[in-house]
């Protein structure tokens, strides 16, 4: 959609707005992105918030004009998630957020020399490749504005020297990847925890705006790799939104078909890998025999497995496979039956219960602050489906459920998921016998410029709400590129979660959040 | 029965024919030492095997099928692999602590591998109170664990030994009276008398039916606990604590820990067929004349190894099904579930021996 | 907990743990998914729409269709592509670009399939090949045009002057290369 309503405000406003927006039941920070307007615009910060349950989005944007040292207040004790946004916001833009607890750099190492993202920085120059060791502090800073404009530091203390600190991370088995935590414990009880980023951080959004549209589309399927079909989809929904391209009916279609496909892939392989983390590993290889199908069905028809490459601006690399439907069709009841042997082999099984029930939960409150969205959120009984409330491509011609829990804890998180396989199984078969014809691609003009102007676009992927953020000045690259990270939320989340409970428990919390690294670090 | 002792007998015999009483007792010493390290070193080659291929089919896949016929040959070459892998020294370690440590635990596997009956007259160390003594020396092992953690100054190594420390104790809680029923049934500790006694009157857990058969399967899930296997593989759990204990270990000194940990599944389920399902006892059933005359050509040996094998794989079936519990979990499970179902067996067990309620 | 709590506890435990178990042993006698590779090769056969890695057809008389206009190198969004040409000048004076070298790092390529879209002529595409494994990374860079060949001309063209490639030309192929001043494509790739 068009953002043509953004309400621009000055920093000293900003608080006051805010606070507002809260207690107008705005309690959703679904974006905040750090801005370089160049020397006039000066450094902002666009915010987007949400209410959850009218599903109205108000935008915001504000910026200072101060570049040496720019100021901005922060909204970190209002919405929890806006305390990694804006530490975000400071490692790439250099914005200080005056209030915020904690102003340490979240994706660079913190020896890092000057603000990538800004458009006047040259990173290759201030930062040659450096062989010493990553420094992490222990204390971080705190910076706060006098009245008369003077800014001050005070130094707050993450862990204190009594504090027994365990690496969780960036090389272990539980975390899916490279991410780093540092876990203080106490025995086997965690009593704090913090997450270091950034260790596949690849600068994708730096590396969109010199890239022309058709190739930032190559980039989104290597954030969330279990999610590379919707998140795909989202960018090319926006670009061809803001450019006024319709995509026919069969584009729709087969792109909801395929989303779907994709969320049953995620979650074959969530369920696995919790399988695995809690050292069920002849489930963990159940799962991937049945994610193989998956697989084979992509790679007929859009010719990769993992990296998918199929949708386009303007609809579709290629025609669906003529073999596509029937393979669709073979899966859906092969499906259904293998769930019944995943909830026979892992759900019944009482070390699983007795792993899972009670164990990280998260309220509703909690889980809107952080910004959790898709089964976790849903988990804990938010109904923040993107399909439902701000329905796309197909979604609203298809009859299906959001399915929703209570209690917010790994067993909800869990079940959400499996109870959502069928539930896209059911979408899936709504759809597959209805493809209707038409253009598989819309004609689009060899070079690709947006007209200027801001846009957004939000899909439910795998885990939860992925946004697409375009500002385009016109030009065959985008201005700025913002990705809306499904498990950057997750993951600020783990500390709240996690305090109080066992190491063994941080691994069933974790892999019950369902997060992938790439997608937190882009 | 073949009795093995002829053969012992004959070449105690033919030493003493040529060589000195105490030249004798050193030879045969070496001897059977060998003996047991070959059996040692091949048994955990068929394991390490045994289990690949069998977690292998329970997870719908082939398991090593390149090295040799059906991968036969695979576990040899890792074996090769292992040995002539560098022992890389950690500087911050307490050296001899760290190097120590591996010898304890494959030391106590061996003292313990040393009890099993394997024949009528083929037991290495038998005695009268081999029960206890296989108690004890087990218990060696989880010093060595306890040392590795303690040494490798690793903090995921240090939880795991702890870990490790708090569920072997606990857990031999539970064998020492599920042992101690079965000493109630059959009034003995030697291994050899009471492979003697099945062999003479039935398989112990046929002979003490209800209580005996719940004492078997106390006694399969606190062995299972004490091999450190899953479900119960807490000290390392790959996914909490990357190795546990044995972290920090490299080359042959983590070969040790992989061989005991595999001949300690042996020795559990090789004790739980000695003293449940009768050892070299062959199957007899009263009144088939016949078949019980067929079955005991079958030699002793294949009777307790075939009935080993049988309780690896029961062992091997639920490793290979179930998630791993969590270390508060796994002492509620002792402390309010089988310490005290096994004292109500040793209870039952000896009312049913003392009111003759057994077979 | 109370009792009754505890022993439908352990009840309910036992019947969980026991429907596990039968699930695996009923696994075990089903038949197994493993794939036989490289027995299997044979049969095993890749979807036709799978990104091998790049080539470039060429025809029986060894020629392609790669006219060396480089919009795939501008396309591609890691610099994978290196397109080289030269100025040829026909016998009726005109000059024309000519391809003397398309290579291709498979090392660097993302199988984005650009290049493809980008192609006017449909000189380029992906294969099925997949064993595209080598023991040295110098050898990801592959030449796509073959040695001696060259640009299929339009069958309407009068016949072009070329008399040497139509012989096994594989003789000498850096022949022409050598003697003119090879040209680089001067358009920038479009981000490195």
């Amino acid at each position: 959609m068009t953002l043509d309503n953004i309400k621009t405000l000055e920093p000293a406003q900003l608080r006051q707005e805010m606070e507002g927006l809260k207690a107008k039941g705005f309690d959703f920070l679904s974006n905040l992105i750090g801005m370089d307007w160049g020397k006039e615009g000066g450094l902002g910060v666009v915010y987007c918030v949400e209410n959850t349950n009218t599903h109205e989005q108000q935008w915001l944007k504000t910026a200072t004009a101060d570049r040496e040292q720019p100021v901005l207040p922060t909204v970190s004790d209002l919405w929890d998630i806006a305390n990694i946004y804006e530490r975000e916001a400071y490692d790439f833009y250099g914005i200080i957020f005056a209030g915020h607890p904690d102003m340490r750099r979240i994706f660079l190492r913190e020896d890092w020399v000057g603000y990538p993202m800004r458009k006047d920085d040259k990173p290759e120059e201030n930062n040659p490749l450096r062989m010493d060791n990553e420094p992490l502090a222990d204390d971080t800073t705190e910076y706060s504005v006098a009245a008369d404009g003077t800014v001050t530091t005070k130094k707050n203390t993450i862990f204190g020297p009594d504090d027994y600190v365990v690496n969780i991370g960036p090389q272990h088995p539980s975390t899916h990847g490279v991410l780093h935590f540092r876990v203080a414990l106490e025995g086997e009880i965690i009593r704090k925890i913090d997450p270091v980023l950034g260790y596949i951080h690849r600068g994708v959004e730096k590396l969109n705006e010199s890239y022309t549209y058709p190739q930032t589309l190559a980039l989104t399927d290597r954030l969330d790799y279990l999610a590379a079909m919707q998140s795909r989809h989202a960018l090319c929904m926006c670009i061809e939104k803001a450019m006024g391209i319709e995509v026919s009916e069969r584009v729709q279609v087969v792109r909801t078909i395929l989303d779907e496909l994709q969320r049953i892939d995620s979650h074959i392989l969530f369920f696995s890998c919790l399988c695995q983390d809690m050292g069920a590993t002849t489930a963990f290889l159940y799962g991937f025999r049945d994610r193989e199908k998956i697989l084979d069905i992509f790679e007929e028809t859009c010719g990769g497995r993992l990296i998918i490459n199929y949708n386009t601006i303007g609809g579709l690399m290629a025609d669906i496979h003529p073999n596509f439907q029937k393979r669709v069709k073979e899966f859906i009841p092969y499906m259904r039956k293998n769930i019944k042997e995943y909830h026979a082999i892992f759900t019944g099984n009482v070390i699983f219960q007795n792993r899972s029930k009670g164990i990280g939960p998260l309220t509703k409150e909690q889980a809107i602050s952080f910004g959790c969205t898709g089964g976790t959120g849903r988990a804990t009984g938010w109904a923040n489906d993107v399909r439902k409330n701000h329905p796309y491509a197909a979604y609203d011609k298809v009859d299906f459920n959001q399915v929703l829990r209570e209690n917010g804890d790994s067993f909800d998180r869990y079940m959400i998921r499996l109870d959502e396989i069928l539930e896209s199984l059911n979408i899936i078969e709504q759809l597959i016998d209805n493809i209707p014809e038409g253009n598989y691609k819309e004609k689009t003009k060899p070079i690709i410029k947006v007209p200027e102007g801001t846009y957004y676009q939000a899909v439910e992927s795998s885990r939860g709400e992925f946004g697409v953020f375009l500002e385009s000045k016109g030009d065959k690259s985008p201005y700025r590129l913002h990705y809306r990270s499904t498990g950057l939320p997750l993951v600020a989340a783990m500390d709240t979660a996690c305090r109080g409970f066992k190491i063994a428990d941080f691994v069933t919390i974790g892999g019950t959040m369902d997060y992938i690294v790439p997608d937190i670090d882009r | 029965m073949f009795d093995f002792t002829k053969v012992t007998n004959w070449i105690d015999a033919l030493l003493l024919s040529f060589l000195p009483g105490w030249a004798a007792t050193l030879v045969e010493c070496v001897l059977v030492a060998l003996v047991i390290i070959t059996l040692y070193a091949v048994f955990a080659i068929i394991l390490i095997y045994m289990e690949r291929k069998i977690c292998a089919f329970f997870q719908c896949r082939l398991g090593p099928n390149r090295v040799g016929k059906w991968g036969s040959i695979q576990v040899l070459a890792d074996v090769l692999k292992m040995l002539t892998k560098e022992i890389i020294d950690m500087k911050n370690v307490d050296r001899l602590l760290h190097k120590m440590a591996p010898f304890l635990v494959i030391v106590a596997s061996m003292l313990t591998f040393a009890c099993l009956p394997w024949n009528k007259g083929a037991g290495v160390i038998d005695f009268n109170i081999g029960i206890f003594f296989f108690l004890a020396a087990g218990s060696i092992g989880v010093v060595g664990i306890l040392l590795a953690g303690w040494s490798s100054n690793n903090k995921y190594a240090l939880i795991g030994a702890m870990r490790s420390g708090a569920q072997i104790i606990s857990y031999e809680v539970s064998i020492g009276l599920v042992m101690l029923t079965m000493i109630v049934l059959t009034g003995t500790m030697s291994f050899s008398e009471i492979c003697q006694q099945q062999a003479d009157l039935g398989w112990n857990i046929f002979r003490g039916h209800i209580p005996a058969a719940l004492a078997f399967i106390v006694y399969l899930i606190a062995g299972n606990a004490e091999c450190n296997r899953g479900p119960f593989d807490m000290p390392e759990a790959e996914s909490e604590l990357t190795a546990g204990y044995h972290v920090e270990y490299s080359g042959m000194h983590f070969g040790f820990y992989y061989l005991a940990e595999y001949l300690n599944l042996f020795i559990c389920a090789g004790i739980a067929s000695t003293i449940f399902l009768g050892g070299w006892a062959p199957l007899h059933i009263w009144g088939l004349d016949g078949f019980n005359h067929v079955m005991d050509y079958i030699p002793g040996a294949v009777w307790m190894v075939g009935k080993t094998f049988f309780v690896v794989f029961l062992l091997m079936w639920i490793r290979w099904t179930f998630p791993r519990l969590r270390i508060d979990q796994l002492l509620a499970l002792e402390w309010k579930y089988l310490m005290p179902l096994s004292l109500v067996l040793l209870v039952v067990m000896a009312l049913c021996v003392s009111l003759g309620l057994t077979f | 907990m109370s009792n009754n709590n505890y022993f439908s506890g352990i009840f309910f435990g036992v019947k969980s743990l026991l429907t596990g178990l039968g699930v695996t042993m009923k696994e075990f006698f089903t038949r197994k998914i493993t794939e036989q590779y490289p027995e299997n090769r044979k049969e095993l056969k890749m979807f036709d729409r799978f990104r091998g890695r790049l080539v470039m057809p060429h025809n029986d008389k060894n020629e392609h269709k790669c006219i060396g206009c480089g919009l795939c190198q501008m396309a591609c969004p890691n610099g994978s592509i290196k397109v080289t040409t030269e100025s040829v000048e026909l016998p009726d004076g005109k000059k024309k670009r000519q391809l003397v070298k398309y290579e291709y790092d498979l090392g660097c390529c993302m199988f984005c399939e650009l290049c493809i879209t980008a192609c006017p002529q449909g000189a380029i595409e992906f294969c099925t090949d997949f064993e595209n494994a080598v023991f040295d990374r110098t050898k990801l860079v592959q030449q796509l045009n073959l040695p001696g060949s060259h640009v299929a001309e339009k069958p309407v063209a009068p016949k072009p002057a070329a008399p040497a490639a139509e012989k096994p030309a594989t003789e000498k192929p850096a022949a022409p290369a050598a003697e003119a001043p090879a040209n680089t494509n001067p358009e920038k790739p479009a981000a490195v």
